[in-house]
């Protein structure tokens, strides 16, 4: 507070700083602001010299034809499917393994754990080659499974380091009264623990979602057939077909932004105490 | 049915054999063992293969009829004697370093007006997040449109601000260019996060501090450099090492703007690591690669665990 009382008597002051909050305001929303005035646009207003901010005619045209024309919601559902399961089976692992890490002192702990954290540094591109010759020996390449497979490697480490933060920031007393009242730890875990972490679990399921959803290089290089592309490759796959459409791109590029959007804002609160104090510890 | 475990026996464990140590923690294990076995068959096992293959010939192609020979150290001989991956690596680490710096620099002047607290800013808190939401495929997308030679809004602009000759300008057509362009995108997706977190920390900083200095008359600036900065070295390192390894593994901008391309302008070494994979089938070539990548990575992981840990005692 005494920040603010300072700067109110500073007018250049205030002045300077919103100058730069309006840069930074700006720079931040005005290309989703484009993304979305040229979704709703109709072509000869998209295509003129100088370029029309608001659509002088709001049109969903882009959207229905980007819809019917091309397999988007194919593309839609199968990003469901994948980003779907791949969360459920990282939500299971990932609230064991935290548990686990957060709770018990055990040889190995450490080890685990920045075995973990090393994980989320790889490249893709490093375990890609090998995954590649694996699947096409399994014969799962084209097939959703290889994405089932491997997107958990960046989904889990994430998910691990935010929920053992959640984790420890329940006191034990709490199992231990369940103990010493006859409960075995399997069951204070399900019936005591679990039900307060709940936020906290489906905050880190958010992320894994929205990792799962934004992936693109693994996909693009598992799969190859139309029907099977999830939302990223699908898109991309737009720039090869017809000369680039830009209204009909950019209706699909605010329609795979949606979700991540809205799941993004939903677990908003979470981003201090979860990613930023799991992952890097402030 | 399942013994009284008392878990203060459960955390009061040295490390006997090993077979003692599995009994003694096995519900400690159970917990967390099937994470760690699902990540470890997914990640050890390539990273094994892609030594292995790094030492073969192995062509996609021709594995099928011939199969894989070993070759020993050829791959990595080659690599070395090949002017592309030295570009490469050259175009990578102006890349990696751009973007760490400038994401750094404009997300701690983000977080520093943010600290303010003027009238206003959990607006514009919120607003900083979107940069960061939008999926890297659909930002790129948008962002080529952005930089459309003969449409795209970004000419436009630079026509009203009086740059006249850029306005038919091709951005991503030119190796010169291109590179920038990616660059910037890259930062204007990775500053919300170093922003957000730098505040967290900002935040965390006792204002009695700043009070003390003031009274002794100490200039903002001086506050900044000498109390602010300070503090904040431990959380800026571990940020610099982070980002540093982000934008090195970059790869989806990179892909969907210009594919490495023109004339090999953008060709970073993932890029160039996975075309000689999966366009030139070339994939022992590309394993020798992928290992010297990971060795870059490795070299910037320890530094980073060492950071982490000094902040963990």
């Amino acid at each position: 507070m005494a920040k603010v009382r300072l700067i109110k008597r500073n007018v250049p002051a205030l002045l300077l700083i919103y100058l730069a909050a309006a840069i930074v305001f700006l720079v931040s929303v005005f290309p989703f602001f484009w993304m979305l005035s040229t979704s709703l646009k109709l072509p000869e207003d998209t295509f003129t010299s100088i370029p029309k901010l608001i659509p002088p005619q709001f049109t969903l045209e882009n959207y229905r034809r980007a819809f019917n024309d091309t397999l988007l919601s194919r593309y839609f559902l199968n990003s469901i499917y994948v980003a779907s399961v791949v969360t459920l089976a990282c939500i299971i692992l990932s609230a064991f393994a935290a548990y686990g890490f957060s709770r018990f002192r055990f040889p190995g702990r450490k080890f685990g754990l920045m075995f973990i954290l090393c994980i989320q540094m790889l490249p893709s591109v490093v375990v890609i080659i090998p995954l590649f010759i694996v699947m096409r020996n399994f014969g799962l390449l084209n097939n959703h499974a290889s994405l089932l497979v491997s997107y958990p490697t960046f989904t889990l480490p994430l998910c691990v380091w935010m929920l053992k933060g959640f984790f420890d920031g329940i006191p034990r007393e709490l199992e231990e009264v369940a103990l010493i009242d006859g409960c075995s730890i399997a069951s204070a875990f399900f019936r005591v623990i679990l039900p307060i972490t709940l936020p906290g679990i489906a905050a880190s399921g958010i992320y894994a979602f929205i990792g799962a959803w934004n992936e693109f290089l693994f996909a693009m290089t598992f799969l190859n057939s139309n029907q099977l592309y999830t939302m990223p490759v699908g898109l991309n796959a737009f720039f090869g077909q017809f000369t680039v459409e830009w209204n009909q791109l950019m209706a699909a590029s605010v329609f795979f932004t949606i979700p991540s959007l809205v799941f993004f804002m939903l677990v908003r609160k979470y981003l201090a105490q979860g990613m930023v104090a799991g992952a890097i510890k402030g | 049915m399942e013994p009284q475990v008392r878990m203060a026996d459960l955390q009061r464990s040295s490390a006997p054999a090993f077979w003692v140590a599995l009994k003694k923690n096995r519900v400690a294990y159970a917990f967390v063992l099937p994470a760690l076995i699902v990540v470890g068959i997914v990640i050890i096992y390539p990273l094994l293969e892609v030594v292995i293959t790094s030492f073969q010939r192995y062509n996609l192609l021709e594995v099928l009829t011939k199969g894989s020979s070993y070759i020993g150290m050829s791959n990595y001989v080659e690599i070395l004697k090949d002017p592309e991956f030295w570009h490469s690596l050259w175009i990578t680490t102006i890349f990696t370093a751009a973007c760490v710096s400038l994401t750094i620099g404009a997300g701690l002047a983000i977080a520093l007006l943010l600290n303010l607290e003027f009238p206003g800013y959990k607006v514009l808190s919120v607003a900083i997040l979107l940069p960061w939401v939008m999926p890297r495929v659909a930002s790129s997308i948008l962002w080529k449109w952005i930089y459309d030679d003969q449409f795209g809004i970004l000419n436009y602009l630079l026509s009203l601000l009086g740059v006249e000759d850029m306005s038919t300008f091709a951005w991503l057509a030119h190796s010169s260019s291109a590179l920038w362009a990616v660059i910037i995108v890259v930062v204007w997706q990775s500053f919300p996060f170093i922003a957000v977190t730098l505040l967290a920390a900002l935040q965390s900083i006792s204002i009695e501090i700043y009070e003390a200095a003031k009274i002794d008359g100490a200039s903002p600036w001086q506050r900044l450099r000498f109390i602010t900065l300070p503090l904040l070295r431990n959380i800026l390192g571990v940020l610099t090492v982070i980002s540093t390894i982000w934008d090195f593994k970059a790869f989806d901008q990179m892909w969907v703007m210009t594919e490495g391309g023109p004339a090999g302008g953008t060709m970073i070494l993932g890029i160039h690591t996975w075309m000689n994979a999966f366009a030139y089938l070339r994939m022992g070539r590309a394993s020798a690669l992928a290992v010297i990548m990971l060795l870059l990575v490795s070299a910037v992981t320890l530094i980073y665990l060492k950071l982490f840990n000094r902040g963990e005692e």
